[in-house]
């Protein structure tokens, strides 16, 4: 049963198709991967599923209802969350801060909750505080709670995007490149987390990689983009051992990255 | 001593309209220069509902911030769905539109030639009417704004608006209505900006609408700049710094003629310096994006 | 009565459409939002006044000097304000903050000098001709020639000239232009000097035509930065027409209604425009992409 649905979705920017007139569907509790070079489109998928940009035609389904046209916020809200591949942690704000900003059952959307007496406050605040804190110590940043985010390294801010990214507890994970610039002991444990999220879970999981080794190991099925299309589909090692998509890619993303994390 | 006092009130009256604006500026990264109309209709619709109506002063003021939420929506609705210096520019177009309004609208607002006679507060029989008595009520009044503003700054609410200051697009992929929200922060802006109005019309006893310009937004802009955005004992610390200084200057015998320009130029001066080597301001925590 | 209401309209809007070009091109070419603009503008008024009001210079030579102080002025904010904050990575909003402090400084600095008053720089009755039903002042003449001579070159130098071409670079895409080998810092030195230039002239002949204050410099940026929205932004030749409809408008307001409500009119046309037609009149409408 699919829980996401592409319909001949399109989007062209000054004549360029980004998008092609793509159909997709992605099955809950499984893991998706997206691959293709660069400008593929894949990134610009992500937009339109996102909310971030309108389809110039076709449609998107989430769990049966039409999605695309929705204000970003809302699609969120939803239960479709997003890894962005430039990370995008919340500068100035601390590490704890940024996963309590995630969480959806804080109130803050009511400003007049401070005027509430000081007790109310922080009983709403707590369940939070330890969810916060195990997700801060499961990805390995345990200790810097306090630290602004912006003092964080490359790598750790992005286990913070992640740590945010779980706090949010959607439903489907869209993930972008989660393994670039993350060292090889990080990127088991996420690996590991993914299949979790998507065997324990149920979450449905997509992701956009680089990286074959970790499609390979953990996707469930793989579809892989060209110039705006969708050329081929099927699972990982099929799609892998395919000599046309080989040489498309060139050999270039054969090796594991290793990059400090 | 009287002075002392009448520089208490001052500080009392300022630092709502800063640490209100800071609301905007430091915790939404929202420009706006809007902020004296707010701070002008409070005083506006407090004097009118006074003097006109007869009203006492809490009534008066109680109707005052309803027509600042009011306006607030009026500015905020149309202005918040521009993109960032657009938005600036809208809030200018807004100050100046409501300055124009209060100065020609003669038959309501008395124009140019202000409004004078304006009641001090009365409790139960007894009027506020000296001064010691008056900064007694000025810094209470006050300090219950600024306990209220400082709540919500360290709410859900406050550590919302800094991540949609931070990065919008990230705040609404973790489904924060990022809209709804800057409207809320600037309704919440104007509503506590509107209260010092109140208190700077009693205290007065005059008000025109010179006190209320874009100018004005300027001087409460400078304030929280200098002392910098983004946390609470900046908007503070920089209200200390603007209200003293001419006092200082004052001990420096510049003659009172002057005096106004070389202020403006100090805090000119200031804010270059603030910007090139230390943005934040002098105890803020947040650097303009 | 039409007639004279439009030629006054025109001979003013001449004068908002000089400095709306002026700030155009600065905004259009480095994206800063120059509120020091007005300074600029403040100080030309002030130096013509003195050099030619106080001291007795000729006119013409008085007008000369100024032009060229007021140009150095300009190059002279850009070279010690702007561009170490760019070189810092400072954001558009603390370059702005920057350059209102500038403002301050310039306008109060020349308010201690010359004292808050409105000085007049010409006494007397202004020498009139009639065109027509419709009569103008000396003043009023220049401006609009003024006006039609500084559009004329910049239309025709856009088009033709290669200093035209590097300004559109500039425009869209000022880092192939330093990839080109050509020196941005010279570019920017034209760039602030002609629009200073453009700025100095618009405040001389306000001032030849009514008194001057150490504010008119606000009214002047603002009136140039509404113009330039109105008439579309990226545009150069547009803010000129930004300003010559300003003008009109003022001048049927004050018909209409009252002069006190001119400043309301312009910032309410403002407003509509950012909301319903922000890109201006010439503007093309842009692609919402990424919100």
């Amino acid at each position: 049963m699919s829980i996401l649905e592409l319909q001949q979705v399109s989007k062209s920017f000054d004549g360029i198709k980004a998008v092609d007139g793509v159909s997709l569907s992605f099955e809950g509790g499984k893991i998706t991967g997206l691959i293709g070079p660069n400008g593929a489109g894949k990134t610009t998928l992500f937009h339109l599923i996102t909310g971030f940009l309108r389809p110039d035609a076709g449609a998107i389904y989430y769990k049966g209802k039409r999605i695309d046209g929705l204000p970003p916020w809302r699609i969120a809200a939803e239960g479709i969350g997003r890894l962005f591949q430039d990370v995008r942690v919340f500068r100035q704000l601390t590490v704890l801060e940024n996963v309590l900003v995630a969480f959806r059952n804080q109130p803050d959307d009511k400003p007049w909750v401070a005027f509430l007496p000081f007790r109310r406050l922080k009983d709403i605040e707590r369940e939070n505080l330890e969810k916060a804190r195990y997700w801060i110590q499961f990805v390995g940043l345990e200790g810097m709670e306090n630290a602004r985010a912006e003092d964080l390294s490359y790598g750790q801010q992005k286990l913070l995007a992640i740590a945010r990214l779980l706090a949010v507890d959607a439903e489907i994970l869209l993930l972008d490149e989660p393994t670039a610039g993350v060292n090889i002991k990080m990127i088991r444990v996420i690996l590991d987390m993914i299949e979790r999220l998507a065997k324990e879970e149920r979450k449905t999981i997509i992701i956009i990689e680089h990286n074959m080794q970790v499609i390979r190991d953990i996707a469930d099925w793989v579809y892989f983009m060209n110039e705006g299309k969708i050329i081929s589909y099927g699972l990982p090692e099929e799609i892998l051992e395919n000599k046309e998509i080989r040489r498309i890619y060139i050999g270039m993303y054969d090796s594991v990255p290793v990059e400090g994390g | 001593m009287s002075y002392i006092l009448h520089l208490l009130i001052l500080l009392s009256i300022y630092s709502v309209l800063s640490l209100s604006l800071n609301l905007l500026v430091g915790y939404t990264g929202l420009f706006s220069f809007a902020h004296a109309a707010f701070y002008g209709i409070g005083a506006y619709i407090t004097t009118l509902l006074m003097i006109k109506a007869g009203w006492g002063f809490f009534p008066a003021l109680f109707i005052a911030i309803l027509g600042a939420i009011l306006l607030s929506l009026i500015v905020a609705i149309p202005s918040l769905r521009l993109k960032g210096d657009y938005f600036v520019l809208a809030t200018l177009g807004f100050q100046t539109i409501i300055f124009y309004i209060l100065y020609n609208w003669v038959g309501l607002t008395n124009g140019p030639y202000g409004i004078p006679g304006i009641p001090r507060p009365k409790f139960l029989g007894f009027g506020v009417d000296s001064t010691f008595a008056y900064s007694v009520f000025s810094i209470l009044l006050s300090g219950i704004c600024l306990l209220l503003l400082w709540r919500i700054c360290e709410s859900p609410f406050g550590r919302t608006l800094r991540a949609i200051r931070d990065d919008e697009i990230a705040a609404s992929a973790l489904g924060k209505n990022i809209y709804r929200f800057k409207v809320l922060a600037f309704v919440l802006s104007g509503a506590f900006a509107s209260v010092p109005g109140a208190l700077f019309a009693s205290y007065m006893r005059y008000i025109d609408p010179t006190s209320f310009t874009l100018m004005e937004t300027v001087f409460i802009l400078s304030a929280v700049l200098i002392g910098g955005a983004g946390n609470i004992k900046g908007p503070i610390i920089g209200t200390v710094f603007v209200i003293l200084l001419p006092e200082f200057l004052r001990f420096l015998h510049i003659p009172d003629t002057i005096a106004p320009n070389v202020r403006q130029i100090l805090y000119g001066l200031f804010i270059l310096i603030l910007m090139r080597l230390r943005p934040q301001g002098l105890g803020g925590e947040y650097k303009l994006q | 009565m039409v007639a004279q209401l439009f030629a006054n309209g025109l001979a003013t809007g001449s004068i908002y459409a000089l400095s709306a070009l002026g700030f155009g091109l600065i905004y259009n070419t480095t994206r800063v939002f120059h509120i020091a603009y007005g300074a600029v503008y403040t100080v030309s008024a002030y130096l013509l006044f003195a050099l030619w009001a106080q001291y007795k210079i000729p006119l013409g030579i008085a007008l000369i000097i100024a032009s060229i102080l007021t140009m150095l002025l300009g190059i002279l904010i850009d070279i010690h304000i702007y561009q170490p904050l760019l070189r810092q990575g400072s954001s558009f909003l603390i370059v702005m903050i920057s350059s209102l402090a500038v403002y301050i400084i310039t306008v109060n600095i020349i308010a201690l000098i010359f004292g808050n008053e409105t000085k007049v720089l010409r006494s007397g009755v202004a020498t009139t001709f009639s065109l027509g039903q419709v009569i103008l002042s000396d003043v009023q003449i220049l401006q609009i020639v003024a006006l039609a001579f500084a559009f004329l070159t910049l239309v025709l130098s856009l088009k033709w000239t290669n200093f035209g071409k590097i300004i559109r670079a500039m425009r869209d895409n000022p880092d192939l232009l330093s990839l080109m080998g050509i020196d941005l810092q010279k570019v920017r030195w034209l760039i602030f000097g002609l629009g200073s230039l453009l700025a100095g002239l618009a405040a001389m002949l306000q001032a030849l035509d009514v008194g001057i204050d150490p504010n008119i410099g606000m009214s002047a940026v603002l009136i140039a930065a509404v113009a330039v929205i109105i008439g579309g932004v990226g545009i150069l030749e547009a803010p000129a027409f930004g300003g010559l409809l300003l003008g009109v408008l003022q001048s049927v307001v004050i018909w209409q209604a009252s002069g006190r409500w001119q400043e309301a009119v312009t910032f309410a046309l403002l407003i509509l425009f950012l909301l319903f037609k922000p890109e201006g009149i010439f503007g093309q409408r842009r692609r919402l992409e990424e919100k």
